[in-house]
């Protein structure tokens, strides 16, 4: 048991979390499509949107959904905007959705390349190698926790590919990121197809 | 009377005073509320304006603040003090913007269909379920997903949420980590309706108290700053700086009245017993209130002992008229005709006020008329047994003789008189400013820093327009209810127009039992509502089946019984509504407050075309209330001038003597008129009272000046009562004229003014013209 603790921080550690933080970084502005897929216990089949996600000099956040409809996310400090074709904007605080808040941090964090920040919030452990890692974030807040189980951001390289949220009731979303549009994605979209093509970086 | 006889007397009389001090202590009510001092109804309308003033939400309505270096900390104490506020039962009413989808308890869930207006132009059809799920589907692939989807199942159409937001104010403050924050993102902002009145400032101490006190246990941070403005924060400081500020000048008065006791009859005892009459004449004022009214108002209590400082007077000249080979007992019944006549002429014009029809005033006249009638009997009677017959004699005084000399030898031109009266009268008459002060306000003002500070908080908060509020009346809940449902688009075609900001009223938070019954009569049965919203699933990919907890909702709000005022016991929805509809004596009154209103001309227009509407100009209502009141009052003191005259008249039966010791009070009543007048002060109420207490003591000098008309020693010691008694009323006074509040200040100088006018004026104007030669 010791042993195999042992090996799985080795193994972990294969990569240098630090070093690959640091390439992950992206200075604000910056700009990257993606398309986001929601699982939810409600749904028969998953919810695919596609758009940009924006990160502002201000260090502000804003998330685009493009395709199928328009819809405005913004994020700056504790409030977020959401402003949906033929409805009205509706806004509400950080402290309303924590599992955003968590998402928000973890991103802050990896755009930053900033490993402290990131362990402040997260029990970070790295696996995989450079040429495709996978970093795992467990949330250390208890309130965090109940609404989100985990955070997994799997990447080749420099560049992150796909952030997986998982809930503790089993729901998840996907957000593939610099993908244009569903078509890029394995079909069926298969919970299960989605994290191999995450993991693996298989074409479809 | 032996000396173990004085003794006994001093003492019995000491425990009679202390037996009155327990019983008055241990009976008296004290009110504050500010509304005693305003006038009784006599229209509909003034009987509207009376209730709102003070009771209206607006008034109510506490705006507060929470600053600090970090806005989270803020936040949570906002959070925190919300909890504590509901919980301290001095609030009917406390918000900070956070939602209130929590607070709904399960019994009204399913009532959601029958509040909101959702089924008044929609049907529980395939095509609006349709709509309803693919905008929810958005929602769950939205940011908002983590708290929205948990609600879906049983609430797809999200009708929980609409009334949440629905309940909020028309304008509301930005929300920062849920709560409201000021637009610099500094402050967390609250507002807080109390239970008190806002014109009550004991119950508005009792507020401010609790919330000081749960701000203090809700706290997360040090640095945290509690702020709070609002009718009822200003009622309390101004009545706290008001009685600071008089206990502070009382006890310099105090001081300064028992040296110049003490150098005007250099003896102790004589100082102790000069105090007795005045001690049974407050606690006898305060026992006749207490009997009649049940409780005194806080006014009448600082003000009637104010104007029974006059008692004072009457065992001064007991004590001046007192000499060796003169018993006591003999010198007060020489004394007491001209005496009882001071009294009974004052009483008489304090009597006016009894029928002012403002029960404060009646209050005030009460305690007046009783105290200083047991002032002169403890005077006439109980006091001589006790006072040394022998002391010093002020006759004896070679200065008095000199300055009584003096006096006599100074010209006395009537013309002069006259021509000052006719200056004064000139002065009021061509004056182009207005005599009066209608202006509650201007009495206690509150500092002009503050009220900036209110102005803007309440631009920050949207809170209610304290001016202006919008009445509607009806026979019952419903009508009335109806009536506001009726007004909406009218109101939110002003909102529009940039006329107002926004509204609200009962109405928005409960719907009529007519329109509660027409939305559920617009919800389908089971059935239809099962095939539409299966007809709709197909469209989504949201499995089958789990909608099953909405169809159970919808089902039973079908046969809800419809809610009424009476219903909504413990609900967020109880304070709101209770707030704003209101049962009085058999009918019922709803109150719509105003934000923002920057056209009281056009909400006029609405409220006039509407039946059972009233819009009520409070500030403007209130002057006008306050402009009957005194010219009532006028009218009542006209009334008791004439009695005056009566009294005077039958106690001197010479017309001649009437004329002298009449003119000074009533010249000095027009000269202090005439100076504040030409000095800009408009007056008020208190300016009015105050003239009559300088008349009264006019009165008194006069009556013993022109008493003392023969005997130079008689002269010289009437001379030195009244110096002793108007320089210890003229030092009261000017103590209080140099306040820095109005309302003291207008007493102050008035009677200050009149107590110097009065002396100079029955020395100069009360003595008969031939004793100058004789």
């Amino acid at each position: 048991m010791a042993l195999a603790l042992t090996t799985a921080v080795a193994h972990a550690t294969d990569v240098d979390t630090r070093a690959l933080l640091a390439r992950l970084s992206r200075p604000a502005p910056d700009t990257t499509t993606f398309v986001e897929v929601r699982y939810s216990g409600l749904l028969a089949e998953p919810l695919v949107a596609s758009g940009r996600l924006q990160h502002r000099a201000d260090g502000a956040l804003v998330r685009e959904i493009l395709e199928p409809y328009r819809e405005t996310t913004t994020l700056k400090g504790e409030n977020v905007r959401l402003e949906r074709e033929g409805s009205k904007p509706r806004s509400f605080s950080l402290d309303r959705a924590p599992e955003l808040r968590g998402m928000l941090s973890s991103f802050g964090a990896l755009l930053a390349g900033d490993l402290g920040l990131l362990e402040r919030h997260f029990v970070v452990t790295t696996r995989g190698t450079e040429a495709r890692w996978q970093i795992e974030l467990i949330p250390m807040d208890e309130k965090l926790k109940r609404r989100l189980a985990r955070i997994q951001v799997d990447g080749t390289l420099d560049s992150a590919r796909c952030f997986t949220m998982s809930e503790p009731d089993g729901d998840a979303s996907v957000m593939a990121i610099g993908v244009q549009g569903p078509a890029e994605l394995p079909k069926p979209l298969a919970r299960e197809s989605l994290a191999a093509w995450c993991s693996t970086g298989a074409e479809p | 009377m032996t000396p173990a006889g004085k003794v006994l007397l001093f003492f019995a009389w000491a425990a009679v005073i202390a037996g009155l001090g327990w019983f008055v202590e241990r009976n008296l009510v004290v009110g504050s509320d500010l509304r005693l001092f305003m006038p009784s109804p006599r229209t509909a309308r003034e009987r509207l304006v009376l209730e709102e003033i003070g009771e209206g939400p607006a008034s109510r309505m506490l705006l507060i603040a929470i600053s600090g270096t970090d806005p989270r900390a803020a936040a949570e104490t906002s959070r925190a003090l919300v909890k504590a506020l509901r919980d301290s039962g001095e609030f009917r009413w406390v918000a900070n913007g956070e939602g209130s989808l929590e607070d709904i308890p399960e019994r009204l869930l399913a009532y959601r269909y029958l509040l909101s207006p959702t089924l008044d132009d929609a049907r529980f059809d395939t095509a609006f379920l349709s709509e309803q799920l693919h905008e929810r589907l958005r929602d769950m692939a939205s940011p908002a997903a983590g708290f929205l989807e948990p609600l879906l199942p049983r609430d797809p159409t999200l009708e929980l949420l609409k009334l949440a937001e629905s309940w909020q104010p028309a304008t509301q403050p930005q929300l920062l980590y849920d709560v409201w924050f000021d637009a610099a993102g500094t402050e967390a902002l609250l507002v807080a309706e109390s239970r008190a009145a806002g014109f009550e400032p004991n119950g508005q101490r009792a507020a401010a108290d609790a919330l000081r006190h749960a701000f203090e246990q809700a706290r997360t941070d040090a640095t945290l700053a509690l702020e709070t403005s609002g009718p009822g924060t200003f009622s309390v400081l101004m009545k706290e700086r008001t009685q600071a500020e008089a206990r502070r000048l009382g006890t310099v008065a105090t001081i300064g009245m028992v040296v110049l006791l003490l150098a005007a009859y250099r003896s102790v005892p004589i100082l102790v017993l000069g105090l007795m009459p005045l001690a049974s004449a407050g606690l006898a004022g305060l026992a006749a209130v207490s009997a009649t009214f049940g409780e005194v108002h806080g006014i009448t209590l600082a003000f009637g002992f104010t104007l029974i400082g006059v008692a004072q007077d009457y065992p001064m000249h007991l004590f001046s008229h007192q000499h060796a080979g003169l018993q006591p007992r003999d010198n007060v019944r020489a004394l007491w005709p001209t005496l009882a006549t001071g009294v009974a002429s004052t009483c008489v014009a304090y009597l006016a006020f009894l029928f002012s029809g403002v029960r404060g005033l009646a209050q005030l006249s009460v305690f007046t008329v009783a105290g200083l009638a047991v002032a002169s009997l403890t005077t006439r009677y109980l006091l001589p047994p006790l006072v040394p017959d022998r002391g010093r004699d002020a006759a004896e005084s070679a200065l008095l003789g000199r300055l009584w000399n003096r006096i006599a030898g100074l010209p006395r031109p009537v013309w002069l008189g006259l021509a000052i009266g006719a200056l004064c009268i000139a002065v009021l008459w061509l004056s182009p400013r207005p005599l009066w002060e209608n202006s509650l306000g201007g009495l206690t003002p509150v500092p002009r820093p503050l009220i900036e500070r209110d102005i803007a908080l309440r631009r920050e908060l949207g809170a209610p327009d304290i001016r202006y509020l919008l009445v509607i009346q009806g026979d019952d809940a419903q009508a009335v209810l109806a009536r506001e449902v009726a007004l909406d688009p009218q109101l939110a075609a002003l909102a529009a127009s940039g006329a107002l900001a926004g509204f609200d009223h009962a109405g928005r938070y409960l719907p009529t039992r007519e329109q509660q019954l027409r939305r559920q009569a617009a919800l389908p049965d089971r059935s239809a509502l099962q095939a539409s919203l299966d007809a709709a699933l197909r469209t989504t990919p949201f499995k089958a089946g789990v909608f099953a907890p909405f169809l159970d909702d919808v089902e039973q709000a079908r046969s809800l019984p419809t809610l009424g005022p009476e219903d909504l016991a413990g609900t967020p929805l109880e304070a709101r509504v209770g707030g704003l509809l209101l049962q009085r004596d058999g009918h019922w009154t709803g109150l719509v407050t105003i934000t923002g209103l920057r056209d009281p001309a056009a909400l006029e227009r609405v409220a006039a075309a509407t039946e059972g509407a009233t819009l009520l100009d409070l500030k403007q209502a209130s002057e006008d209330l306050v402009a009957h009141q005194r010219e009532r009052i006028l009218w009542c003191l006209a009334a008791s001038a004439v009695l005056l005259v009566v009294v005077v008249f039958v106690a001197l039966r010479d017309p001649a003597r009437v004329r002298r010791v009449l003119a000074p009070m009533a010249l000095t009543t027009l000269v202090v008129l005439g100076l504040l007048h030409g000095a800009g002060v408009s007056l008020n109420l208190f300016h009015l009272i105050a003239l009559v207490l300088a008349a009264g003591l006019g009165l008194d000098y006069a009556l013993f000046f022109e008493r003392a008309a023969d005997d130079p020693a008689e002269q010289r010691r009437t001379l030195h009562a009244v110096l002793v008694c108007s320089l210890s009323t003229l030092m009261v006074f000017a103590l209080l004229a140099l306040s820095s509040l109005p309302v003291l200040r207008s007493i102050g100088i008035t009677v200050a003014a009149g107590v110097v006018s009065n002396f100079v004026l029955a020395l100069l104007l009360t003595r008969p013209r031939e004793e100058r030669h004789s």
